[in-house]
């Protein structure tokens, strides 16, 4: 599903962001990348969405090497994952329902399909009531459900969530990573870039551990930092 | 066919929102597009007219080659034969002594007596006509070449001034048209570089959710054209109005009748002006805004 095979990455101003990274994240699993700030782990997530390319080493996504994939292929790429990130990113304008039907938009879905997935995903995500409501409207947590139901709309093969819970409180963040493992039984692969070590213990999933770079650590079930 | 159809209306509707959203910037844009249009429209209106007035002088422009005293009938034959060959001379006419003098009498007027005396030294000529004024100098180069030709007498200088005054205002208007839509494209790409600005937000999650490039691009080229159709619409309308205005005015003035110029209408100027506003409206907006979209589209 996501297999990186010594995946080097240096930025142009000379940072190391990634050195040699090797590790590989099977259809249906759901992993942590964990690492400090400036660890590399935000520059791992981008080399998964190609909005960085890796300066060595192979990207496999969906058993397909991206390195020599053309940039006008990239959207189709992205089509096949969901993306939430810590400020949720929903445009401010629109409502509830308009943030995730938008997303259906862009991928030209017709609009009978549109009536019925939107409503399915967001009752996924317990937003049944909210429809109608706009982002400001609603708490963090909802927000960043909106977020989910929105990467989760075209029905992606893995979801990709970048410090989900950074802007939510203890309580809301393990609503979501809950909602989040709900998602993952339900059969989509889901890869969290998280420093939330709290979660990462209690979750009891893979960690895979960066630090300056490397990968240091990838154990299954492992907490944040667990002892080797 | 009808997902397709959806979505061109889905993309040119974003457009539409665009524009009638940003009402400011919309508004700014239009009008540095208008004032550039009008501008452009100023110039284009008096080189125009000025052409029209020189094709009505042109035909009254005429010079006058007077033949040798001592030329024969078979001479200022051939000489008129050779005339009409040359290229540039739309009407060669044959003036006698006799006729000749007549003319001269008529300008003198009353005072005609004055140069009773001199009937016998007025030569024939010709009077000839040019086809282009530009043309006029070669044409009386040639004039010279030929034989029996005791002299000719021209409105040269009236000529080169009113040649040069065409030339310098085409080169003006092509200078001021080419500064216009260099302007005009900074602006339009501003404008709509301030709509990406505040949908660069948006434009990050289209990314993410996998919008191909063209899909983002659309909705703001459409912007930019709708301004560029806008201000064009808006232009024509103004620079019709200004125009015959304007022509009216001086047309009832007593110096411009008595010179006989006449203005060109309006309406055999405007397929000209509003293709060229089109023009230029059209592809302003779509330079301009594909111009300020690349930096965003680099996600």
């Amino acid at each position: 599903m996501i297999e990186f095979r010594n995946v080097s990455k240096t930025y142009s101003t000379g940072t190391e962001a990634v050195h040699s990274a090797t590790f590989k994240i099977n259809k249906g699993d759901f992993a942590f990348l964990v690492g400090t700030s400036g660890s590399g782990k935000s520059t791992l997530i981008k080399l998964i969405l190609k909005e960085e390319e890796p300066s060595s080493g192979n990207i496999i996504i969906n058993g397909k090497d991206t390195t020599f994939l053309k940039k006008s292929r990239v959207p189709y790429l992205r089509r096949s994952m969901g993306v939430v990130f810590q400020d949720f990113r929903l445009l401010p304008d629109k409502t509830v329902y308009e943030n995730v039907a938008f997303a259906m938009y862009i991928v030209r879905a017709t609009p009978r399909h549109i009536r019925r997935q939107v409503p399915m995903v967001l009752s996924l995500v317990g937003l049944s009531g909210k429809a109608k409501m706009y982002p400001n409207e609603l708490s963090g947590g909802e927000q960043q459900r909106v977020a989910l139901a929105r990467a989760l709309v075209n029905n992606p093969s893995m979801l990709i969530a970048d410090e989900p819970t950074g802007n939510l409180d203890p309580e809301t963040a393990w609503d979501i990573m809950t909602l989040l493992d709900d998602i993952n039984k339900r059969g989509t692969t889901v890869v969290v870039a998280t420093h939330a070590k709290d979660i990462v213990d209690r979750m009891k999933k893979r960690v895979i551990q960066i630090d300056k770079g490397i990968i240091i650590r990838d154990s299954e079930k492992g907490g944040y930092d667990s002892e080797v | 066919m009808i997902v397709k159809f959806n979505i061109v209306g889905y993309l040119i509707g974003e457009g539409f929102r665009n524009t009638f959203k940003n009402k400011k910037s919309t508004f700014s844009a239009m009008l540095v597009m208008c004032i550039s249009m009008l501008i452009f429209g100023l110039f284009f209106i008096i080189g125009e007219n000025v052409n029209h007035i020189m094709k009505t002088v042109e035909n009254a422009q005429a010079i006058e080659v007077f033949i040798k005293l001592d030329a024969t009938d078979e001479e200022i034959k051939t000489l008129g034969e050779q005339l009409k060959a040359i290229e540039g001379i739309s009407k060669v006419e044959f003036l006698s002594k006799e006729e000749g003098f007549e003319r001269y009498k008529e300008r003198y007027g009353d005072k005609s007596y004055l140069i009773d005396s001199y009937q016998s030294v007025i030569p024939d000529s010709y009077i000839i006509n040019f086809t282009d004024l530009k043309l006029s100098n070669q044409v009386i180069a040639k004039v010279n070449e030929l034989d029996n030709i005791k002299e000719i007498t021209s409105a040269n200088t009236t000529i080169e001034k009113l040649v040069n005054i065409t030339n310098g205002i085409r080169i003006v208007t092509m200078v001021i048209l080419v500064g216009l839509v260099i302007g005009a494209i900074f602006i339009i790409s501003n404008t709509i570089k301030l709509t990406v600005y505040a949908r660069r937000k948006e434009i990050s999650i289209m990314k993410y959710v996998g919008a191909t490039n063209s899909f983002i691009r659309w909705p703001f080229i459409v912007e930019g054209m709708i301004i560029g159709i806008l201000s064009a619409c808006i232009s024509i309308l103004i620079v019709g109005g200004l125009y015959k205005m304007a022509a009216n005015g001086l047309l009832s003035s007593p110096t411009i009748q008595k010179l006989g110029i006449t203005f060109v209408s309006f309406a055999d100027m405007f397929n000209m002006i509003i293709i060229v506003y089109l023009m230029l409206g059209i592809g302003i907006g779509v330079l301009g805004s594909s111009m300020s979209m690349k930096k965003y589209l680099e996600v």
